[in-house]
């Protein structure tokens, strides 16, 4: 995916005042379902330090009911105001830019890369901190009032496990593992779930961290009206302790992340209800894994972190496998 | 091919030697993490030639011995993942559990040997 810096500058003098002179493009890491590029621009006297976040066209995985364009926009102004660190939205792309759908927001320096948030020495004094704080973020992500973000779809743990079904179904290759996991969830579903707010994709990597600990959530397209302990249980998935030894993260624990919640939200975290949306996340996972790689299988031409993560489907039903089966 | 030509396992690993030692180590950024993922999938590649006929043949073997008759791997693993969702095999079966595990370690021994420890 290419971006024109003409077009670019225009839509910031557009919404944000001339003359939108860009500086410092680049193309940041990673994003296998949108591009995201950090910039500079000129408005008025002053140089913006800017991040620019673009949908890409035919991304794979259950896309029905992402949160983009003005509604994420939106979500991530609503997170604002109930305390959330999230992207400060600068303006949204509408249809006279002729760039797709995005938003620019303003840019968080830190670090983003899930595996130096673990290992890092400069994060060494602020990472035992860091599941406590996430604990305290989630509450109040989970504290947005639903009626701010009418767009938000229901996903409540009976529709997540129709909905992965559903595409299991779809492609029918019959995997033993695959159909090993959406058993156990199905009879392990949680009884009496509350419903909030949930941001859907809260992982390390979706996380920008400082010395002075995490400074802004990302990645909100996942969001959705749900359990508020997926978030909880998301967060502690194998995937994203990239390499680290412990299990919220890669970079604090359990208790920490509970613990905090709970003095945060004043709701009492049972530990199997979170494990469950753990396991249930290492089946969402491997079928995301799956959906990604049916995309680039014979005939098809994919970039190759696409390919990469279409490899990626054993990993977490071993994880699966390994928490139900009390090996972690 | 004639028996002169280097074959792909040779091709794979110079390509993988000169992404990791050579190109990567002047890289940095999108590019850097780009060529990193590249020679990744080259070593999967290059796993996958040398491992998965022993593989497929070891499945098929213990899928046999669950299952109580014989079949191509395919095919059986396409009736063992039918028996699991409708319940006629319980999800704590041990021998399952067994089957279904050895057979996650050794698609990781080519896609990602790391995640195993090895």
């Amino acid at each position: 995916m290419s971006l024109e810096v003409p077009k670019l500058a225009a839509a910031v003098a557009r919404h944000l005042g001339p003359p939108g002179e860009i500086s410092a493009l680049s193309r940041l890491t990673g994003g296998a379902t949108k591009s995201t590029w950090s910039f500079d621009a000129l408005v008025g006297g002053e140089r913006l330090a800017l991040i620019l976040q673009l949908a890409a066209a035919g991304a794979a995985g259950p896309t029905a009911g992402l949160v983009r364009g003005s509604n994420d926009a939106a979500l991530m102004r609503a997170a604002e105001r109930a305390g959330v660190p999230a992207p400060r939205v600068r303006f949204v792309l509408d249809a006279d830019d002729a760039i797709g759908e995005g938003h620019a927001t303003d840019r968080v320096d830190g670090e983003t890369l899930g595996k130096k948030i673990v290992s890092d020495p400069r994060l060494a004094a602020v990472r035992p901190r860091l599941a406590a704080q996430c604990g305290e973020i989630l509450a109040a992500i989970h504290r947005i009032e639903a009626s701010e973000v009418p767009f938000l779809s229901a996903q409540g743990p009976t529709q997540q496990l129709a909905l992965y079904r559903g595409l299991v179904d779809h492609f029918d290759h019959g995997i033993p593992a695959v159909e090993l996991g959406l058993r156990w969830v199905a009879e392990n579903l949680p009884a009496h779930p509350r419903t909030t707010v949930v941001h859907g994709d809260f992982r390390n990597g979706n996380l920008i961290v400082g010395e002075d600990g995490v400074r802004c959530v990302l990645d909100w397209e996942l969001a959705q009206l749900g359990d508020p302990m997926a978030d909880l249980g998301w967060l502690c998935v194998k995937t994203w302790r990239f390499g680290g030894a412990l299990a919220v993260g890669g970079f604090g624990r359990r208790e920490d992340l509970f613990e905090a919640y709970e003095k945060a939200s004043g709701v009492v975290v049972d530990p199997v209800h979170v494990r469950f949306w753990e396991a249930f996340g290492c089946i969402k996972w491997s079928i995301m894994c799956m959906l990604k790689g049916l995309g680039h299988r014979r005939g098809a031409r994919g970039n190759v972190e696409a390919v990469a993560i279409g490899r990626r489907i054993e990993e977490p039903l071993l994880d699966f496998l390994d928490l139900v089966t009390g090996r972690e | 091919m004639p028996a002169t030509a280097p074959e792909p396992e040779v091709i794979l690993a110079a390509a993988i030697d000169y992404l990791e030692r050579e190109l990567l180590p002047t890289l940095s950024g999108y590019h850097r993490f780009q060529t990193r993922v590249t020679a990744n999938v080259l070593a999967q590649v290059r796993r996958e030639l040398a491992l998965a006929p022993l593989q497929e043949n070891r499945e098929r073997g213990r899928l046999e011995a669950l299952l109580g008759h014989s079949g191509d791997r395919d095919s059986l693993s396409r009736e063992l993942a039918r028996r699991i969702r409708s319940g006629s095999i319980a999800i704590d079966d041990a021998a399952l559990l067994d089957h279904v595990r050895q057979s996650l370690v050794e698609a990781l021994r080519i896609s990602n040997p790391k995640w195993i420890g090895e």
